[in-house]
């Protein structure tokens, strides 16, 4: 199992980039209300990016659970 | 956003970033940006990241007052029974790539059927084209199995809901309908083309019924079937963010779904290819037919490799059935260069069907350049096709506007990459294209080089190129040996040496043997160039030169030349004596040694040139060649 910690930067490198006019923090707690630019479509392509980046694969019911960063990370961390 | 998605784009380029970022500040700044360096940044094998920022970019140039001539401006309606909200971007994207600025409106969810039977516009402009993108389900409802009436009731429905949707697309938004065929998807049975009612057969009707409409010149088809079973179904549909995000597609493949569309769009907008130019070696066959000769080229006779140029031969000459016209564009000599076209009986493109034949020692730029202007076709029209990666590289540097295909040093895969660019894209066909490649007559004329271009110089400094000279040895000695034999044009005396010959001279104090090899930031080149001179006292005299027609005018005999010159000083010698002896092979170095420097000292009645010209005379080329000399050869050079 791999570091939350090393996941949430990578996972924070992929916000700042696909989220260019938020410059706000990135923590285990930040959810979509935090980031203007992370509506419905952006999140779908967020979840995309960190599949990809991350080489996991989330599921239909894991994504529907997700209630912050923290816990999309910490189901990356028991995949990698 | 894989990069495999685009095998054709070449790869990324390490200062890609600086380079964006640069196009960025310009725009920044109010300044008008550099569109063809855009074009090459978008069209290039794309991270997520990059593809991320390149949309961002598209979206800044769609501004009215950042348009530029060369980008033709094309807006989208984009109409599905799903979300197609993350097309807008990566069609900017990709049509940066082909040359459009590309703006997208989508229409509300689920407004399908108000569109196609309603008064009611969910499009607020004029269109140059609406995407109509649908699913099974927007078609037709359930049929039960076996139920043909309802089979055929259903199919009925769907063709008078496409030709609604293409008669509102043009009475609202003045434009044509652009309707995607339906994809595969899973199969209970292998029977089920063959069982009525089921939603393999019922796709299948309704994509020939498309087909159909599209041929009748109703609407226009983008055939998302066939991209779906190139990428394979099963990475097609990314069934978790279905039903999460009602995506037709899956996300990781939109740009290159996108791209698909944007050619479409480029054929539209009149700019998909008119011309192919081709190199000739390892492009239409295997070998150098300088060197290897009309027997030694591989093409057909059932080898492998050979079989795959007849392939590809026969490729092109579908291209040109389709109004394609064909070039030829080779570092070569002329005559030798048409030898295969006139006497080779697997040839397939004969010199007949090439309109205008570019084989002469001049730089690739210049020649396509000299191609466009015999066309009166803009450099835009072309695509080029070598298998050097060099060569590419160059005409991407010097011509960004000409559409430079990767396409790989392996044969097999030539066809592929360029059908798969979608550059030769079109609309039906009809008889004029048909005609066209032989209205630009298969002369196969040469056309004049004009004007030499410039910073070649530059073009050299960045191929990062590395050469080294060593004296010959026994892990050189087979190579050694065969360059020797079998190289004929770029070599001036044409002297035959076998193995045990070069072994006995690996040893000789009398005599210099060096073996040459170079590598740049593409390739390992190998040994190129052989030299053998013999050493006097005061008088030394070049017995062979020679060097492998893979890597000309790369200043690699100018650098050579220096380390001669260098060497024959540091040993007291006063003259370096040469000869030419000409062939019907190497009239290409006829000139080598007057070029390289030396004076002519004797003009003998069997052609052949005597040259000399004295050590303190000698002035050092400009190379842009990193050289490293063995020890050795110093050591030998000495002795």
């Amino acid at each position: 199992m791999a570091e939350p910690q090393a996941i949430l930067e990578k996972v924070t490198e992929i916000m700042r980039d696909l989220f260019d006019e938020y410059d706000g923090p990135v923590t285990m707690e930040t959810t979509a209300n935090d980031v203007a630019q992370w509506d419905s479509l952006s999140h779908v392509r967020l979840m995309v990016m960190i599949e990809m980046e991350l080489g996991v694969h989330f599921s239909t019911s894991e994504m529907q659970s997700f209630k912050n960063l923290g816990d999309l990370v910490n189901a990356a961390a028991k995949q990698i | 956003m894989r990069s495999t998605d685009f095998p054709w784009r070449p790869p990324l380029t390490p200062d890609w970033s600086d380079r964006l970022a640069e196009i960025e500040a310009v725009i920044a700044d109010a300044g008008k940006p550099d569109y063809a360096a855009i074009k090459t940044l978008a069209n290039q094998q794309l991270g997520m990241r990059e593809q991320l920022r390149i949309e961002r970019l598209a979206k800044k140039l769609q501004k009215p007052e950042l348009q530029d001539a060369a980008f033709a401006p094309v807006t989208i309606g984009l109409l599905g029974s799903r979300t197609l909200s993350y097309l807008p971007g990566p069609l900017a994207a990709s049509g940066l790539a082909r040359g459009l600025i590309v703006s997208s409106v989508e229409a509300h969810y689920d407004s399908v059927a108000s569109f196609a039977f309603s008064p009611a516009n969910c499009f607020d402009r004029a269109l140059d084209a609406v995407l109509v993108v649908l699913d099974e389900s927007a078609f037709a409802s359930k049929r039960a199995v076996l139920d043909q009436a309802a089979e055929i009731d259903a199919l009925g429905d769907a063709e008078n809901l496409v030709a609604a949707l293409a008669a509102a697309a043009q009475e609202k938004t003045g434009c044509p309908a652009i309707i995607a065929t339906l994809p595969g998807d899973v199969q209970v049975s292998s029977v089920e083309l063959a069982t009525p009612g089921t939603s393999a057969r019922f796709r299948h009707r309704v994509n020939l019924m498309l087909a159909e409409g599209a041929m009748e010149g109703r609407w226009l088809l983008w055939d998302q079937a066939a991209l779906a079973s190139r990428a394979g179904l099963e990475n097609w549909l990314d069934p978790v963010r279905y039903h999460a995000a009602k995506i037709p597609f899956s996300i990781d493949l939109c740009p290159l779904a996108a791209d698909n569309i944007a050619s479409i769009l480029a054929t539209m907008k009149g700019k998909s290819a008119r011309g192919i130019i081709l190199d000739l070696d390892n492009t239409l066959w295997g070998g150098v037919i300088g060197d290897d000769g009309l027997e030694g080229i591989r093409l057909g006779q059932n080898s492998p490799e050979g079989e795959a140029y007849v392939a590809f031969q026969n490729f092109i000459m579908s291209l040109r059935d389709r109004g394609v016209v064909l070039a030829v564009c080779s570092k070569n000599n002329d005559e030798i260069a048409r030898e295969p076209f006139r006497s080779h009986s697997e040839m397939v493109i004969k010199e007949g069907h090439v309109a205008v034949f570019q084989a002469n020692w001049s730089d690739k730029a210049t020649n396509i350049r000299s191609i466009a202007e015999t066309l009166s076709l803009g450099l835009e029209s072309f695509v080029f096709v070598d298998d050097n990666p060099a060569e590419r590289e160059r005409v991407r540097q010097e011509l960004p506007l000409v559409s430079t295909v990767e396409i790989g040093d392996d044969p097999s895969f030539y066809i592929e990459r360029i059908a798969q660019s979608g550059l030769f894209d079109h609309l039906s066909l009809n008889k004029e294209d048909v005609s066209r490649a032989e209205s630009y007559g298969g002369r196969a004329a040469a056309a004049e080089i004009r004007a030499k271009i410039g910073n070649y110089e530059d073009y050299l400094t960045s191929l990062e190129m590395r050469l080294s000279i060593d004296p010959f040895d026994a892990p050189g000695r087979s190579r050694i040996t065969q360059l020797v034999n079998k190289s004929n044009q770029f070599n001036l005396t044409t002297k035959r040496y076998g193995e045990e010959d070069i072994r006995a001279m690996e040893d000789d104090p009398g005599l210099i043997g060096w073996q040459v090899r170079l590598e740049d930031k593409f390739a390992q080149h190998g040994m190129i160039g052989v030299v053998i001179a013999r050493k006097g006292a005061k008088e030394w005299s070049i017995d062979t030169w020679l060097q492998s027609c893979r890597v000309l005018e790369r200043g690699v005999e100018q650098c050579v030349m220096n380390r001669l010159f260098q060497t024959a000083a540091e040993a007291g010698v006063e003259k370096v004596r040469a000869l030419y002896i000409p062939t019907d092979r190497n009239g290409m170095v006829s000139d080598f040694y007057t070029r390289l420097g030396f004076q002519i000292d004797k003009e003998n009645a069997d052609g052949s040139v005597e040259y000399c010209c004295d050590v303190t005379d000698y002035e050092p080329h400009r190379t842009f060649i990193d050289v490293s000399l063995a020890e050795r050869t110093l050591v030998s050079g000495d002795a």
